[in-house]
């Protein structure tokens, strides 16, 4: 709870104090409210402290947040400010894309502690709103309006969807809570009346759920939004929404874990549709953005496979996927952001790095192999953690989530080629330097990918 | 654990230093590593038995998987071979390369030596991809046009290879009583047919592409042809035996319920791998690829003579394997010296550089008799010994395996003879006793093997017999 405090007065703080003043001068407030949110509730996680008494208020029934989900809260902020730290800033006047930034975080939070359909609504809606903005933020190019238009309209449309389904289920069960609605589904003779209007239900809100975190077929839109999108969005939208739309996804379907058997079998369906796509349309893309874009299509499938495993008591499976992915992602998106120019959008930008600039190179090398799932990176150990966890359920769907992960590393090696390249004519941008904080994200998915037990003892 | 320890040390002293040192001192530091295995043999008293003593062990991610080492006969030889062919690679480098390939060739020798001492399946698996990123950036740094496609091919074909073996390991680990990846409990794990055939081909999948195996061998010449010469000794002399040893170590007594399905398949196919590579060998003319064929058709001879399951085939491919790995970074060595030194290496451009410097030519002989297997040179012992377990187990894959014999004398010789015999179509340049002089360690190991065979085989033996044992035990919990 503490995290949503912090986020959402900082969010304020930053939307007025920054009226007058240049964004970059806000930047450092920003960060480290969102960092203090992150080890605040890490503390809180770890059992260091207890901050439950400012929570009172809020009502268990609708919003709670559990240890596990404190450890999600605490991964995002960190992150966000990561993204917010890295980044440059635009010159223009005014903090609003940062308080939005905060403030969409502060709806990625609702959606995690979510207890409550109405509850998860919101937070969908929060999470979204600021984004629809935000896509659209870099209002000269013309590709950013093109994805806030698109992105608006998807997801209204999509939370239409979800919302039928709340009714659905509401019709159902007669309840929104979802730990009642557990409850009652474990009954077997209640259940037995309304299968169809539940399973209705399920599946209408699963599919709100499945366009926002971009899984085959409502993924269409990611592409588009992805590469129109400035590029701190862009990575914003790539990690925050799609972590926090698994764990909702998550919590979700745990409450219709009396469903499971059939739940699975349209998930498993769908992860491997999405697998496939992500990873072989990938594979043809020119532009860097639009490879990471279908390749956080890919890594939605597999995070997909994580929902037909039963999820109770292993959430830090998600958790260790949604760090290594995370990390990985975040230094991607910066390095695309750095050596992209206004004509330059493909991989050519990276040709000569290793030689213009060494520990850029080496740094990009480990988050590409980290992504890729090579040992020894966090990558590898979050996908191992993830497809022993799915073996025994769907040994079928592991085995193509495996071919898909050989075939991620045509595209992923293909920076390679250029990124070793000897070029004569050195690229002005490789030399600037890097920032601190990527070389500790590179370093963290490191220790992590050596020491995977840390993910466990924190759970 | 020292002996991986040290050489990854090595690579990131080499990182910071590379360029600084002679590479004589880095390769005198990377043979440290054998007084490293020697030490771990002395401390912790370990008796040759058969027996696969654990030399380290601490818990690594969850409870049941564990960064466990273990060394006996079989894997010391693979050390053995490893940690002498390492630092003659090293020795190899050109000083302008040295300050990117020192680290990657170090990282590579730890690596390679985790993969012969790893006792646990994540950790073999972990090893095994480590070993193929240094040799990955080898290729793909050094190497000439084209490389990039040649590499990404070589590595994609090897990553999905060791893909399936992850999903063999994930399924073995599953069925584990305790769920664990330890060499013991995978052991146990008793399969029906069906299963073990799945998951044999997950195994044999990985190792035959390492291998290579007659039909999954398509990565091979390009990437030895476009590597740099310490890329194509360290694929050859040492990677390849990865597979080999794979196949001994963790397929065989692991899912030896499917070696009777697989066992005719491979047969066939390595033998096919032997006559095919040789007969390719022989019209080719540029000299690393005709290594590259040679080295198919010798490894297919290696993994045939495992799958007949009889002990002699099964030590005789053991020998084989420390025999080729000497032989063939020998050759390549011997290229990279043509290369360097007369700016070619296609056959039809050499010629007569024997006389320029005598003691190379007749190192160079001894080295390519070695490989064509003529009595007194090491290459005899270990083929005859294949040979006569091809022969037992079926006589007409004897026939064939049998022709290599002649097939490997006529590219051998052919080689010889057009590069260094007849007349010199090229200048040489004086070659120094400086780099002649590894050529002569390999030499001299060479003939000692060559003359006392047994100084290996007493080594390995207890091993095999024990591997021999537990793949009739598990076979003997079907039938």
């Amino acid at each position: 709870m503490i995290g949503i405090f912090i986020t959402f007065i900082g969010a304020i703080l930053v939307l007025f104090l920054g009226i007058s003043k240049q964004e970059s001068s806000s930047k450092n407030l920003s960060a480290s409210f969102l960092f203090l949110a992150a080890i605040l509730s890490l503390v809180e996680a770890l059992g260091f402290a207890n901050f439950s008494s400012i929570a009172t208020w809020a009502p268990k029934t609708m919003i709670d947040f559990s240890q596990g989900e404190m450890m999600f809260v605490s991964l995002l902020a960190a992150v966000t400010s990561a993204i917010i730290a890295i980044f440059p800033s635009s010159n223009h006047k005014g903090s609003d894309k940062l308080g939005l930034m905060m403030l969409s975080l502060t709806g990625a939070f609702m959606m995690i502690g979510a207890n409550h359909l109405v509850m998860l609504f919101l937070g969908i809606e929060v999470l979204s709103i600021p984004l629809y903005v935000l896509a659209g933020s870099d209002k000269l190019n013309l590709n950013s309006n093109e994805a806030a238009i698109k992105y608006f309209l998807m997801g209204a449309f999509s939370t239409a969807i979800f919302l039928l389904g709340c009714a659905f289920i509401y019709g159902g069960t007669a309840t929104l809570s979802l730990t009642e609605i557990e409850v009652r589904m474990s009954i077997v003779g209640h259940f037995a009346e309304f299968p169809s209007l539940v399973k209705a239900g399920v599946v209408l809100m699963s599919t709100g759920l499945l366009f926002k975190v971009s899984a085959f077929p409502f993924h269409f839109w990611a592409p588009d939004v992805y590469q129109g999108s400035p590029n701190k969005i862009t990575t914003f939208m790539a990690v925050v929404v799609k972590i926090a739309g698994f764990v909702a996804f998550s919590n979700f379907l745990q409450a219709f874990s009396a469903l499971s058997g059939w739940n699975n079998q349209w998930i498993i369906l769908l992860s491997v549709l999405t697998i496939i796509f992500g990873n072989v349309v990938a594979l043809s893309q020119k532009s860097v953005k639009r490879t990471l874009a279908y390749s956080s299509i890919a890594h939605a499938g597999y995070l997909l496979l994580f929902l037909i495993t039963p999820m109770q008591g292993n959430m830090w499976v998600l958790f260790a996927y949604s760090v290594a992915y995370a990390l990985s992602t975040v230094v991607l998106f910066y390095f695309n952001d750095k050596y992209s120019t206004n004509g330059e959008f493909g991989f050519s930008m990276f040709t000569g790095l290793f030689h213009s600039n060494k520990s850029a190179a080496i740094l990009m090398t480990i988050a590409l192999f980290s992504i890729a799932g090579i040992p020894i990176t966090v990558g590898f150990t979050a996908k191992y953690y993830l497809f022993t966890s799915a073996f025994d359920v769907s040994p079928i769907a592991v085995c193509i989530a495996l071919i898909g992960s050989a075939i991620s590393i045509v595209y992923y090696f293909k920076g390679f080629k250029n990124i070793y390249e000897v070029d004569i004519n050195m690229n002005q941008l490789h030399a600037s330097k890097i920032h601190w904080i990527v070389y500790m994200m590179v370093a963290v998915s490191i220790v992590l990918g050596m020491c995977p037990y840390l993910f466990e003892r924190c759970f | 654990m020292e002996i991986i320890i040290l050489p990854l040390f090595l690579s990131v002293l080499a990182a910071a230093f590379g360029s600084k040192v002679n590479k004589i001192v880095w390769g005198a530091l990377s043979a440290l590593t054998l007084l490293a295995m020697i030490w771990v043999k002395s401390n912790l008293n370990i008796q040759n038995d058969g027996v696969w003593h654990t030399t380290y062990d601490m818990p690594w991610f969850s409870s049941g998987i564990h960064f466990t080492l273990g060394i006996d006969g079989f894997t010391g030889l693979m050390l053995l071979l490893t940690n002498i062919l390492s630092p003659i690679i090293i020795f190899s480098i050109n000083r302008d390369k040295q300050k990117s390939l020192l680290p990657l060739i170090l990282f590579m020798q730890a690596a390679l030596n985790g993969v012969f001492m790893a006792k646990d399946g994540l950790m073999f698996y972990i090893f095994w991809e480590l070993a193929l990123i240094p040799i990955y950036f080898i290729c793909l740094l050094y190497s000439s046009k084209d490389a990039f496609k040649t590499t990404i091919k070589f590595f994609i074909y090897t990553f999905i290879g060791s893909l399936a073996m992850l999903a063999s390991l994930i399924y073995l680990y599953l069925k584990t009583k305790n769920h664990s990846f330890a060499y013991e409990e995978l052991l146990a794990v008793q399969l029906n047919h069906a299963e073990s055939i799945w998951v044999g081909a997950g195994f044999l999948f990985a190792f035959a592409v390492k291998i290579p195996i007659f039909p999954f061998h398509s990565w091979q010449a390009n990437t030895y042809t476009y590597a740099p010469a310490q890329g194509s000794m360290l694929l050859s002399g040492i990677m390849l035996k990865m597979g080999l040893y794979g196949l001994i170590r963790w397929y065989m007594p692991i899912a030896a319920e499917s070696i009777s399905f697989y066992q005719p398949i491979i047969v066939t196919l390595s033998v096919i791998g032997v006559i095919y590579g040789a007969v390719i060998a022989i019209k080719q003319n540029d000299l690393k690829r005709l290594i590259a064929f040679s080295s198919l058709s010798h490894v297919g001879l290696i993994a045939a003579g495992f799958f007949t399951l009889t002990e002699i085939g099964i030590q005789g491919g053991i020998l084989q394997m420390f025999v080729h790995g000497i032989n063939v970074v020998a050759l390549f060595y011997i290229v990279e010296i043509i290369e360097t030194h007369s700016g070619s290496r296609e056959l039809s451009g050499l010629g007569g550089l024997a006389k320029f410097n005598r003691l190379f030519a007749a190192l160079y002989l001894i080295v390519v008799l070695g490989t064509a297997a003529v009595p007194f040179t090491n290459g005899f012992p270990g083929e005859f010994m294949l040979l006569k377990g091809v022969f037992d187990y079926n006589t007409i894959s004897g026939v064939f395996a049998g022709l290599t014999i002649i097939l490997c004398a006529v590219y051998m010789l052919r080689m010889y003879q057009f590069s260094m015999l007849g007349e010199s179509k090229t200048s040489f340049k004086e070659i120094g006793i400086k780099q002649l002089w590894p050529l002569i360690i390999l030499v001299v190991i060479i003939l000692v093997i060559g003359i006392s065979p047994m100084l290996i085989l007493d080594k390995v033996n207890p091993s095999v017999q024990k591997i021999m044992l537990e793949i009739s035990n598990s076979k003997g919990v079907l039938s």
